[in-house]
């Protein structure tokens, strides 16, 4: 055997050995889609409108409060749009407003007068600062809500530059759940009660209203609340008159988890962090007596009675299940979603489905393999074995190279699979063809396979070609399972082409070197 | 065994016939889908929610659509999935504008509320997750290892155990009854008289969930057409850079046929039109193109052999030389195909159909109507018709009297 065609044939071993260690065993090497392997795909959107609305409500609180403590009295505020409207400032004391923005507003915030009237308004970057914020602590908070929860190897990442958060996570038994705790914003707030003073809520509305003579302050509203029968079943509906600026919140906490209450009804344990145990105490200290709402996305879970002035923890009660508990628990032990989110796509297989899958994929692709083995001997007689080795390589190597660059094979990619076992025999065909048109020109058959060889050659390309701009397309424009598809297919036409223009010249130099001079090939 | 050796077959003969029927049949697709809107079009680009439901008893189609109506879920179409044996149901909902999340736990509440009434336990073996199982088994204790003060180890004992519990409903997608759970490895016999009797046997599970809100559905939309036509734009460029404009018009029109016919047959066998089968369409862009260039290929060769050739019959010429392997490779692609239409399972049996079709098509459009399209482009916009043209220019003009040497009329390269 000369030595050009030794090399080659290493060459070609040692390609098809890291395949084939690549891929062994297929089972743990290959990266199995979602709709393989069974799991949860989400595409969420942060509503970051809500974020920029209630940094915006905020800012308003801030600027009334400070004022106030400057002595400034008369100061109103209400909020237009975008816009904080300001008025009962006399001109004179601009230099507090100036200083409330410079030291605790910031950079975001412009601010100008108009007559009487201040307005603040967000800047652009500011905005952009409050949205990409937004974005971030929702990607943050998911993540630990998901790592909390314990899924396997969960994919949790931004969407570009969007307001979008794609989420994926594979072997789900109980994906209501998971959405539940996803979308979960879980903002706790505790605030004082202002009507009823004490002792639960009132039993309408009209009833809060009208302890305020039909108007309620700017510094009060009203939220509703469940009553609950000693089953813990929901029963009615209570309101209470709330102080809208909160004591402390979640953001406080320092630690939350199941417990179990006084007759051992499940309950969340909470704990606060130094500085929110301190405002705790100075509040429930100085308001003993009255009723302290803890409120979970503005709805109260339940209003107690302070009876001693608490500082660092306590317990929230509320008619729970046991798993409620421990989902809130994790939910606040994982922080409070800064703004809503909405899921915009969903798409979760079940574990059944996906194995369903594989198994007629791969029932399907070891028939279409064998067929077109057969349709090959039968047509090319002897030179078809050329072409069933270059095919079997090929499915080798296109297993290999998804292994070894950890490709994600989806069930669309098994279909590109078996699709390129059927057009991978057309570049040997090609060939095989050009040879036989060769030969019966009168060529030798040496120079019959050269020609064959080169001719068939710029066919091959082009063909190939165009099938890469097909896959490169819908790479770009697939998601997930399509994409996956795009890569095998890509794959396998590298392969296909290596196989057929490489391989198979091997293979027909070899069975031309074996002897002095080759009269007939089996074609 | 050898094909059509020295076959002469007049292809180019017949041609305006073909081009004819082409065109008809162009229309009457264009005409179904677009007008007749006869297209399935599913939650991808539509918008909506899908749900894979398996029953323990096959359950009748018509007491699901009383069961959601009474919800108040109208417009639900429901069908029949999987193999018959599998009491597998898909139901469609579409999402109204501006409610993202679709009808997911309605229609499930509602079936739950329907078939699962009178169940009693909370816990559902077919529905809930390993958790809960592994909660209901710790408090109940039945393996007795939790009285040795390691709550940790007796957590993870129970996990395993409901997770053994899970993968019997992992692999056939529901626990039918409990004599499937009896035997099952990792989980003892107490255990599983436990379970028997805190939790119920769901009636039905959820196998899969697809949900796509109108604002996504309306982006696939536009990605999804932008990717077809970017891609033919694509194909015509490259093969109008690698041959000419001629031959990439041709090639044009073949796969513009290939594509409308495929949707035409597509949407009369009711198939559902989803990102899966805008990909297949996507890859029979693909295939019809390749197709057609190695025909083209080998035209250009031929037309540089014997230039002087008029082009009908360098085309025909061309085609029967290319005919066995056409023949052969379609041959085999089809093969591997079908039989992924038949054996492959239904979530992709809308996709190998468009490809068994496309392969079809696309072999007879890369015969029948590329050629034809790039000869008549030829004769009508072609250089040899301007050289034509311009020879009769400057003989009209030698007879009034500018002597100009009329220009040869280009070779075909």
């Amino acid at each position: 055997m000369n030595r050009n065609l030794l090399y080659r044939g290493l060459l070609i071993l040692v390609v098809v050995a890291i395949a084939a260690i690549s891929a062994w065993p297929l089972e743990d090497k290959i990266n199995l889609g979602l709709d393989l392997r069974g799991g949860m795909h989400l595409v969420l959107e942060v509503q970051v409108e809500d974020a920029v609305k209630s940094e915006i409500d905020n800012a308003m609180e801030r600027i009334l409060q400070d004022a106030r403590d400057e002595g400034i009295s008369t100061v109103q505020a209400r909020r237009e749009g975008e816009q904080i409207v300001v008025t009962g400032v006399p001109p004179e004391r601009d230099e507090v407003i100036a200083r409330i923005r410079q030291d605790f507003l910031g950079p975001s915030w412009d601010w100008d007068r108009f007559g009487d009237r201040i307005v603040f308004e967000l800047t652009a970057a500011g905005r952009a600062e409050i949205r990409d914020g937004a974005v971030r602590q929702a990607l943050q908070t998911i993540d630990n809500r998901i790592n909390a929860y314990g899924v396997s190897e969960p994919v949790i990442a931004q969407l570009g530059s969007s307001d979008r958060i794609v989420v994926q996570l594979p072997g789900v038994d109980d994906p209501e759940r998971i959405r539940e705790l996803i979308k979960n914003t879980a903002f706790l707030e505790f605030r004082l009660s202002d009507y009823p003073r004490a002792g639960g809520g009132a039993s309408s509305r009209e009833e809060v209203l009208a302890n305020y003579g039909g108007q309620l302050p700017d510094d009060v509203e009203i939220l509703e609340g469940d009553i609950t029968d000693p089953e813990g079943r929901r029963v009615g509906a209570q309101y209470y008159a709330v102080t809208r600026r909160s004591v402390v919140t979640g953001r406080d906490l320092k630690n939350a988890r199941p417990s179990l209450g006084q007759f051992n009804e499940p309950v969340v344990n909470f704990t606060f962090n130094p500085q929110g145990a301190q405002r705790f105490g100075e509040v429930t200290g100085a308001n003993i007596g009255r009723g302290l709402a803890i409120v979970l996305d503005d709805r109260v879970v339940s209003a107690p009675t302070i009876e001693d002035r608490i500082s660092d923890s306590g317990i929230i009660r509320g008619n729970f299940t046991q798993r409620e508990v421990e989902d809130l628990s994790l939910v606040l032990r994982s922080g409070a979603l800064p703004a809503g989110i909405v899921y915009l796509e969903e798409r979760t297989v079940g574990p059944s489905l996906g194995r369903d899958s594989i198994e007629q994929g791969l029932r399907a692709g070891l028939i279409g393999f064998g067929l077109v083995v057969l349709v090959m001997l039968i047509v090319y007689k002897l030179t078809g074995i050329n072409a069933v080795v270059a095919l079997a390589l090929n499915v080798v190597i296109v297993f290999g190279a998804l292994a070894y660059f950890g490709a994600t094979l989806t069930l669309p990619g098994i279909a590109g699979i078996i699709l390129t076992v059927g057009m991978a025999v057309d570049a040997n065909v090609l060939v095989f063809e050009r040879i036989r048109e060769e030969l019966h020109a009168g060529r030798t058959v040496k120079s019959a396979i050269d020609a064959g060889f080169s001719k068939a050659l710029s066919s091959i390309v082009d063909a190939n070609v165009t099938t890469l701009i097909a896959a490169l397309f819908l790479f770009q424009f697939g998601t997930g399972p399509i994409r996956g598809f795009a890569v095998t297919l890509s794959v396998g036409i590298f392969a296909s082409v290596f196989t057929a223009v490489f391989v198979s010249r091997w293979l027909f130099d070899l069975q031309l070197a074996r002897r002095q001079r080759v009269e007939r090939l089996s074609i | 065994m050898e094909f059509f050796r020295d076959s002469h077959i007049d292809f180019m003969k017949y041609r305006r016939f073909w081009i004819g029927v082409s065109l008809l049949v162009l229309a009457a697709g264009i005409f179904s889908i677009f007008v007749h809107g006869q297209l399935n079009v599913g939650i991808d680009f539509a918008g909506g929610t899908q749900l894979t439901l398996k029953f323990a008893e096959s359950p009748e189609i018509d007491r699901l659509r009383s069961v959601l109506s009474q919800a108040g879920i109208e417009d639900a179409q429901i069908q029949r999935f999987g193999e018959s044996g599998e009491n597998e149901v898909l139901i469609k909902t579409p999402t109204a504008e501006g409610t993202e999340e679709g009808s997911r736990d309605p229609v499930v509440e509602a079936i739950d509320r329907a078939f699962n009434e009178g169940d009693g336990a909370e816990l559902d073996l077919n529905r809930d997750g390993v958790e809960d199982v592994a909660e209901a088994l710790l408090a109940a204790d039945p393996d007795n290892v939790a009285g040795g003060g390691d709550a940790e180890t007796a957590r993870a004992h129970y996990e395993g155990v409901a997770d053994a519990v899970l993968e019997v409903r992992r692999e056939e997608g529901l626990i039918p009854a409990w004599e499937a759970l009896a035997g099952a490895p990792g989980v003892s016999r107490a255990a599983f008289e436990v379970l028997r009797a805190q939790a119920a046997l769901g009636e039905f599970t959820v196998l899969g969930v697809e949900n796509v809100g109108p604002q996504m559905g309306r982006e696939l939309r536009q990605k999804g057409i932008l990717a077809v036509v970017l891609s033919l734009v694509g194909m015509l460029l490259y093969i109008w850079f690698r041959f000419e404009l001629r031959f990439g018009i041709g090639a044009l029109m073949a796969t513009v046929h290939d594509v409308i016919v495929g949707l035409f047959l597509f949407a009369l066998a009711g198939f559902e039109f989803n990102l899966t089968t805008i990909a297949a369409f996507l890859t029979l862009v693909g295939y019809s193109v390749n197709d057609t260039v190695v025909i083209f290929d080998r035209m250009r060769e031929n037309m540089r052999k014997t230039p002087q050739k008029p082009l009908v019959e360098v085309m025909n010429e061309s085609l029967n030389q290319t005919l066995s392997r056409t023949v052969l490779t379609s041959g085999t692609t089809l093969i591997a195909v079908g039989s992924l239409l038949a054996l492959g399972g239904d979530v992709l049996r809308g996709f190998a159909f468009v490809l068994t079709i496309g392969i079809i098509v696309g072999t007879y459009s890369s015969i029948y109507i590329a050629s034809p399209f790039a000869l008549v482009w030829e004769q009508y916009f072609g250089s040899a018709a301007r050289g034509v043209r311009k020879g009769a220019r400057a003989a009209s003009r030698r007879t009034s009297g500018r002597s100009e040497t009329p220009r040869r009329s280009r070779r075909a390269s």
